[in-house]
């Protein structure tokens, strides 16, 4: 009993520290810097941006 | 078949599968678009074919490879890092209108070779690309981002903005790491309740606590430490502030807990834990409503471009704005702003001065004229000759003067203050006598030691702390975006109770030289009585003499150079080999015999009269003009509640029918300078607050007399210099506009106040009583910051009401007057 709840508990501290880990890593790359602009992402589409042809002609 | 290989419409090499042809007319036509033929039918069908003539390709003046702009790799070396895997860059993209431009860029960098991540902020603007510098530079990807039309500038990180930024980054890992132990805590607690209530054997007990000491630890020493070092220089500077209540609730708590661990009784590490969470998340709401206020101003000030194109020789290079030297020519596209002020040297363009000034219309601006930085070109380009360092340019002065207003307080804050100061170590007092009362009514140590952490927790004053400059912030943020500058938190609330308005007559009600209403010559020759005069009054200065010049100039009338002399207060005489002309009043036509007809009636207007060699040709008259808006903004200000004077110099009769016409309640004429101060000083002696409005020029002196003193003339030097309030655009509806921000500032001031004030009112008995434990505490709190703050915020949606047609009415009027 004592010790199932033992490791349980750990078991839980553990991940929580994991969470807090990629918490951690994500403020420092700057993920919750712009709060704005990845809402319109979902409106982007994924074909071929047609400026790629002016890149070629340098 | 020799077809035409490009577009008729623009020129454009026609491609092979997409030709079009209209067939409609005489003759075929060729189109590389069906876009292009339908211009070009729209265009010709409105007759307007010679578009296709007049049109030349080239941008007159500037040679279009000016325009290729070369980004010097030695120069942007200067704003890289060096990382473990490559370089990196930063630079600010100007262009961006939607977070389409983002993708676009995003996705253009992402495929070139040796760009290993790129990223574009939307907020910001800002892009950083991670390169290698084997297979690519930095002036190649800058020149790959202008050619998708945006234009990337080498961007360094101000010191300040910097530490902001790192400021808000720790804070939200402190939040974030009390948050996740706190929930982890919270498990613990939970468990240990049920165990208190349903019995828990002693040994799972001791490792629910000890688990509970372990993740709670972490949050009072690092998400805590802000507070703690906050508390530590209190004492140290012995000035008590809210971290010293917040430290020693927190303290207090975990303590006393650490103490119960070891000696086996019930421990509560959640009520450190959880007040440190809720007033970190608090704290985050602050900050970004903060940021949210500061965000206007921000924009204003970030105007001014950091880069300028500098022209030196048949080349452009892009420098930094602070590398521009006084001579310096530069070069600007249509579509950018000014990086700093400076002369147009080429042709004349339209800017948009809408930030510094609020007029939305485009200036045009002639060959000479000076350029403000942080106006917008938006016509051609122009080459423009540096008259100003970036350091001293027009945006600097504005950006000085409203951070300066920022950090000047409002009186009204000081009663705020003063509470502060007094208020912390009353607390402390008084959560000391909640645990004395409560251990004498109680058999244990815990309920007196959770009432007294209550009572320090709530009683916190930020919202009493924040309730002022918050709402400054706010205004004065909202009002510079309408082009108006309060000098400071005491001007608002100096505005917000003006009971008197004091408007000097020239320059200010009218405009600043009178206008010609009516010629009269002798022979009916209007014309060429106004082209006599305006070739005698060439050159000067007097008001008079500008009235008539702007008249023939309106007329169309040239005038040869050199002029008259003028004789002061006279007229002007002059001689030449041909002719002699005499302009000026009657007693200066006496003076020279010349014989005039007698004056049929007095009128009300200026007169000028007109001699030709010895003959007399006729006569001007001259008058005084309302300004545009005049009439209506003085209606709304006395509806406003405010009582209008018009003071000026000028006779008592001209006095008399411009304060009738602009339906001001009380005039004086015939006054100095240093009658009009006087009439300020008493009327501040009888506790009115005055608000004189003058051109800053001869009413210096009454204007700093005055409560508020606003100088007309838009944002020129001597506006900026004798103003508290300052009215970048020369509009006089601004006035009423202003006071309203002002008394809706002073409002929301004091409704925050209010609430703060009730709050700790309400809050500090309950937690007294025992009615409110430490964590609910800590969120009324934390609540009660936020409310104020979001209150202030509703500034931000002043919006000021636009008069229409006072121009009609104002025409309107004076044309009743003459009849």
């Amino acid at each position: 009993m004592f010790k199932s709840i033992l490791i349980l508990m750990l078991l839980s501290l553990f991940m929580g520290i994991a969470a807090w880990l990629i918490f951690i890593w994500a403020v420092k790359k700057g993920e919750f810097d712009d709060l704005e602009g990845p809402k319109y992402r979902m409106l982007e589409d994924d074909p071929e941006p047609p400026a790629t042809e002016k890149e070629d002609d340098h | 078949m020799n077809l035409p290989e490009t577009c008729i419409h623009c020129n454009l090499p026609i491609p092979s599968s997409g030709r079009v042809v209209d067939r409609s007319g005489d003759e075929e036509l060729h189109f590389c678009c069906q876009g292009c033929c339908g211009a070009y039918l729209i265009i010709t069908g409105a007759g307007l074919d010679s578009f296709y003539k007049k049109r030349t390709w080239e941008t007159p003046g500037i040679p279009e490879s000016a325009f290729a702009t070369i980004y010097n790799d030695e120069y942007l070396a200067a704003f890289t890092t060096d990382l473990d895997d490559g370089r990196e860059i930063s630079f600010i993209i100007s262009g961006i209108r939607c977070a389409a431009c983002i993708w676009l860029i995003e996705s253009i960098l992402g495929k070139r070779t040796g760009i290993e991540e790129a990223t574009v902020n939307y907020g910001t603007h800002r892009g950083r690309v991670r390169f290698d510098p084997a297979q690519t530079s930095p002036s190649l990807i800058f020149k790959a981002i202008s050619r998708l039309g945006y234009g990337p500038k080498p961007f360094t990180q101000d010191e300040a903005r910097l530490i902001q930024e790192q400021e808000s980054r720790s804070l939200l890992i402190r939040f974030g790491t009390a948050a996740f132990l706190s929930m982890q805590l919270m498990a613990y607690s939970i468990a240990l309740y049920g165990g208190y209530f349903s019995g828990m054997d002693q040994e799972t007990r001791q490792l629910m606590q000890y688990f509970a000491a372990v993740v709670a630890t972490p949050v009072v020493f690092f998400s805590g430490a802000p507070f703690l070092h906050g508390a530590w220089r209190s004492i140290v500077n012995r000035a008590p502030n809210m971290d010293l209540l917040i430290a020693l609730g927190v303290l207090a708590a975990y303590v006393y807990s650490l103490g119960a661990l070891v000696l086996g009784r019930e421990v509560f590490f959640e009520t450190s834990a959880m007040i440190i969470t809720l007033i970190l998340l608090g704290r985050i709401f602050e900050n970004n409503a903060r940021k949210k206020a500061h965000s206007g101003i921000d924009k204003l000030l970030r105007l001014a471009p950091d880069t300028a194109r500098l022209i030196s020789g048949d080349e452009t290079i892009v420098v930094t704005s602070s590398q521009l030297q006084v001579g310096d020519t530069i070069l600007v596209g249509p579509g950018d702003r000014l990086p700093v002020d400076g002369l147009l040297l080429d042709q004349e363009t339209e800017v948009d001065e809408s930030v510094l000034t609020g007029e939305a219309e485009p200036v045009l601006k002639q060959v000479d004229d000076i350029l403000l930085s942080g106006s917008l070109n938006v016509a051609t380009a122009v080459r423009v000759q540096v008259t100003q360092p970036a350091g001293s340019s027009f945006m600097a002065r504005i950006t000085r003067m409203i951070e300066e207003a920022q950090s000047r307080k409002a009186p009204v804050q000081g009663l705020a203050d003063r509470v502060a100061g007094k208020f912390i170590p009353a607390v402390i007092l008084m959560a000391l006598a909640t645990a004395g009362y409560w251990s004498l009514h109680s058999d244990n140590l815990v309920i007196p030691l959770l009432h007294g952490i209550s009572v320090l927790v709530v009683a916190c004053p930020c919202a009493l702390g924040l309730a002022t400059p918050t709402a400054i912030l706010v205004a004065t943020g909202v009002a510079a975006s309408h082009g108006i500058l309060f000098r400071g938190g005491d001007t608002l609330e100096a505005a917000a109770r003006l009971t008197v308005v004091g408007f000097d007559k020239t320059g200010t009600l009218t405009e600043p030289f009178p206008q010609v209403v009516a010629l009269a010559a002798v022979d009916g020759d209007n014309q060429a009585l106004l082209a006599i005069a305006a070739r005698a009054e060439t050159g000067s200065s007097h008001p008079l003499a500008r009235g008539i010049l702007a008249k023939a100039q309106q007329e169309g009338i040239r005038t040869a150079e050199g002029g008259g002399t003028i004789i002061a207060g006279k007229g002007v005489r002059l001689e030449t080999n041909e002719t002699s002309i005499l302009v000026g009043s009657r007693i200066f036509m006496g003076e020279n015999n010349i014989t005039l007809p007698k004056a049929a009636k007095a009128t009300a207007f200026t007169e000028v009269f007109i001699a030709e060699d010895g003959r007399y040709r006729g006569c001007i008259y001259l008058d005084s003009q309302l300004r545009a808006g005049a009439i209506a903004a003085v209606r709304k200000i006395s509806r406003l509640g405010l009582k209008t004077f018009l003071l000026t110099g000028d006779h008592l009769l001209s006095a008399e029918k411009v304060a009738a016409l602009a339906t001001i309640d009380q005039y004086y004429g015939d006054m100095t300078p240093a009658d009009k101060t006087t009439w300020v000083q008493n009327l501040r002696e009888q506790q009115e607050v005055v608000l004189m409005v003058g051109d800053g020029v001869n009413d210096g002196p009454a204007l700093s007399a005055a409560s508020v003193g606003c100088a007309m003339g838009g944002g020129t030097d001597i506006a900026l210099e004798t103003s508290d309030l300052v009215l970048m655009h020369n509009d006089l509806m601004l006035l009423p506009e202003a006071i309203r921000l002002a008394r809706q500032t002073l409002k929301i001031i004091r409704q925050n106040l209010f609430w703060a004030f009730s709050y700790n009112l309400v809050a500090i008995p309950l937690a007294a009583s025992g009615h409110l434990a430490p964590v609910y505490a800590a969120a009324a709190m934390a609540a009660s910051s936020v409310c104020v703050v979001a209150n202030s915020l509703r500034l931000k949606s002043f919006r000021p009401g636009k008069a229409e047609l006072n121009n009609e009415t104002n025409t309107a009027k004076l044309s009743e007057m003459h009849v």
